[in-house]
């Protein structure tokens, strides 16, 4: 016996369908219920299930056709014994129009054809082909936003959702299971590996990409930080520094080996007390004197710059400030600094070291308000005055270069420190 | 002792007007006969045909009559017969109670409550069911209040008649004498624009309000061992308690929304575009409704089954949902 197929009413008001896709072709033998055609309107999408065991004996609509509800569409010859219906049973819809443009329909790996193909003005560019049927998934934005994160491959990952959809719960299970995998198979995360060259231009031959190490791109957000926050100004002195110099000497013949850095911070600190505006910091819409001083010092280290902070650096004498620098120097080296340790600078002083060049202009250390940088010190011809007389003489010379922040520091105040510094260090005035 | 809502409701201005001398009653039927739902039973003999008064069948002068109350310093509540006939009240509370404080550069409130029965499922037909909420969700300057339990009616309409800025409190009529708890013997109040998180759940957020909360909570009970659902009762729709309902569907990454108001233009629209804007890619399915079909409610039961939301409709958009 014949059955006709025929093109179901998808909803209350639908009065026709088009008929998207065949998924059987006259001759096959088809069970019942098996999925025949793929059919769209304007309201649902669906696949009409064989009303009986048999077989497909005529096509009778095409693809891309629309077709009016109840229209015969195909027939099947029943086998001889399968049981009948007296009458093709009305498809139900999947789901009623409160529920249009449900799951299963979202989830749909393919899509049909559109029913009809309505005037639209075209766009400035042509759209893009279609990708390659079959190649697409369907994913959710949150397994979108995971498979970037993680740098995953979606299409290893098995789906359990419909049609085969990788959800969130797949992707959670399956990075549990990769964190639970032995070491050898987690090897170097593929995010790091695909990430794109930044400009997300095509990587030229021979460049290489390094990405941000989370300390370097600490230090890139903080420099850019600090160029937007502080209204940056930056003076200059020249410091003569022989009498430095004869003090170190002094000490070296006691066994005792000092660098430049520690008398610039002595000297620094007691420039802090008769300007206390540069021991401060920004806070919303007031300046925060800030008591103690707790002196930032710049140490290279091979991840990056850092700055361990040297607690109550007034309180210190030059040798404990000596020690308090070699213990950094060495700690940083090693990557032994504390957490701890970097917090709560009040001012900053970089030192650059011998390679330091002449002088140059350093960036605040966010929220302080003034940094102090050291220049090389090299031996240079000067004009002095020696018992009422002028000479040239030979002096060990040192730039001393403040950064300081316009927004609270006016250039009296600015200058005043910087200059104190450096009669503090000629002056030569040391503890013995 | 148990409560039921309507009980609450009545307990709430029993104490609101001892409290409060200013606070006073007006509608329809609220003083001789004590409501026709009996919510304001009592009220009358206790306090005085001055602060409980029987108005004429009107409600633009219910509302209109309050407005002028609250701005003389009162604080009205006035009650709706049945929610329903709230637009009659419409414009005094859209553009008199709503507009106030704008219009005087703040200084004036208008601390007034419009209050009543709404809601389906009593079989009570076109004008004696519905849910009106997003006609009065549209409006900056009212808030919008629908508790879902004997505790929150109580607690919210205090809240609501100490509020200096005109509320609408929904009571569902549905709730009245079938649910009951036992409420604290001290005072308390539920804050306004505050959501509840009812049951916990890793694997899809529902948001609803009002009567379906019990189907919504019937529902995630049936198929805990199943899906493990997350419920919000909202119970203030304006303000909205966005940060619960973000903080929810961030962890869970689907949302289903259910109410039994009309489906198009309802507050569960507002709901998913806002889940979509802000919440896009934590996603990890469609965000669904489940609400009143869009017609005007039957009177036959089975028509009714047909256009309300129940506890069937709401587990089959969670299977859907979950699967997804």
């Amino acid at each position: 016996m014949r059955i006709d197929v025929v093109m179901p009413q998808l909803g209350e008001s639908v009065v026709e369908g088009v008929v998207a896709k065949w998924l059987v072709k006259a001759g096959d033998a088809v069970a019942k219920d098996q999925s025949l055609v793929e059919i769209s309107t304007d309201k649902v999408d669906a696949e009409i299930p064989s009303p009986a065991a048999g077989v497909v004996v005529e096509i009778l609509a095409k693809e891309g056709e629309t077709v009016p509800i109840h229209a015969v569409i195909a027939r099947i010859e029943t086998e001889k014994e399968a049981a009948i219906p007296a009458e093709a049973p009305p498809l139900k819809a999947p789901w009623d129009e409160e529920t249009e443009g449900f799951p299963g329909a979202m989830a749909r790996r393919t899509e049909p054809p559109l029913p009809s193909h309505p005037p639209v003005e075209p766009s400035k560019t042509p759209p893009k082909p279609p990708p390659a049927e079959g190649t697409r998934v369907r994913i959710s934005p949150v397994v979108a936003r995971m498979a970037a994160e993680h740098g995953l491959d979606l299409s290893g990952i098995p789906g359990t959702g419909i049609d085969g959809r990788v959800t969130k719960k797949d992707v959670e299970e399956y990075l549990a299971r990769q964190a639970a995998a032995p070491p050898v198979e987690k090897a170097p995360p593929a995010a790091t590996a695909a990430r794109p060259a930044p400009s997300g231009l095509p990587e030229p031959e021979g460049d290489q990409v390094i990405p941000f190490t989370p300390i370097r791109k600490r230090i890139a957000e903080h420099m850019v930080m600090s160029k937007h926050t502080s209204a940056h100004v930056h003076t200059f002195a020249e410091v003569d520094m022989h009498r430095v110099a004869a003090y170190r000497e002094a000490k070296k013949k006691e066994g005792v080996s000092l660098t430049y850095l520690p008398f610039v911070i002595w000297a620094a600190v007691r420039g802090l007390r008769e300007f206390p505006v540069l021991n401060a910091s920004v806070s919303g819409e007031s300046t925060v004197i800030r008591k103690a001083i707790h002196m930032g010092i710049a140490v290279d280290t091979d991840r990056g710059l850092i700055v361990p902070v040297i607690r109550d650096a007034d309180k210190k004498s030059l040798l404990e400030l000596s020690r308090a620098v070699e213990d950094f120097a060495a700690r940083a080296a090693a990557h032994k600094i504390l957490p701890d340790e970097l917090a709560g600078g009040t001012f900053t002083i970089t030192n650059p070291g011998p390679k330091g060049n002449l002088f140059g202009t350093p960036i605040i250390h966010q929220p302080q308000v003034g940094i102090l940088r050291l220049g090389q010190v090299v031996k240079r011809p000067v004009a002095v005055e020696v018992g009422g007389e002028e000479a040239i003489v030979i002096r060990p010379m040192m730039y001393l270069a403040l950064a300081y922040d316009h927004r609270i520091i006016d250039g009296v105040a600015g200058n005043g420190f910087l200059f104190r510094v450096r009669e503090i260090l000629e002056a030569g005035d040391f503890p013995r | 002792m148990q409560v039921t809502y309507i009980q609450a409701i009545n307990q709430a201005m029993h104490e609101e007007m001892a409290r409060d001398g200013n606070v006073m009653l007006l509608g329809e039927d609220v003083g001789v006969l004590g409501g026709a739902f009996k919510a304001t039973e009592g009220l009358l003999e206790k306090f005085g045909a001055e602060r409980v008064v029987d108005t004429p069948i009107a409600e633009s002068l219910i509302v209109g009559a309050g407005v002028g109350l609250a701005i003389q310093g009162m604080r009205p509540i006035l009650e709706m017969q049945f929610i329903d006939f709230i637009s009659c009240g419409f414009d005094q509370i859209v553009n008199m109670a709503a507009t106030l404080r704008y219009r005087h550069g703040g200084q004036t409130a208008c601390p007034i409550v419009v209050r009543g029965p709404c809601g389906a499922g009593v079989h009570g037909g076109l004008y004696h069911s519905q849910n009106p909420e997003a006609w009065f969700f549209h409006v900056p300057g009212l808030k919008v209040v629908a508790p879902a339990t004997a505790y929150d009616a109580k607690g919210l309409l205090k809240s609501a008649i100490r509020d200096d800025d005109p509320v609408i409190y929904l009571e569902h009529k549905f709730l009245y004498r079938r649910i009951k708890e036992d409420l604290p013997d001290a005072e308390y109040l539920v804050p306004l624009g505050k959501a509840a998180l009812r049951k916990e759940g890793r694997d899809l957020s529902v948001i609803t309000y009002g009567s379906p909360v019990h189907a919504v909570m019937k529902a995630a009970k049936d198929m805990a061992g199943e899906i493990d659902i997350e419920v919000i009762d909202l119970r203030t729709l304006l303000p909205l308690d966005w940060a619960t309902v973000r903080a929810s569907v961030a962890k869970t990454g689907k949302a289903l929304i259910v109410h039994e108001a009309r489906r198009t233009g309802g507050i569960g629209g507002e709901i998913a575009a806002r889940i979509a804007e802000e919440l896009f890619e934590s996603l990890d399915g469609p965000i669904l409704r489940v609400a009143s079909k869009d017609t005007h409610n039957a009177f036959a039961a089975t028509l009714e089954d047909y256009i309300l939301p129940n506890q069937e409709k709401i587990t089959e958009a969670i299977r859907r949902l979950a699967a997804y």
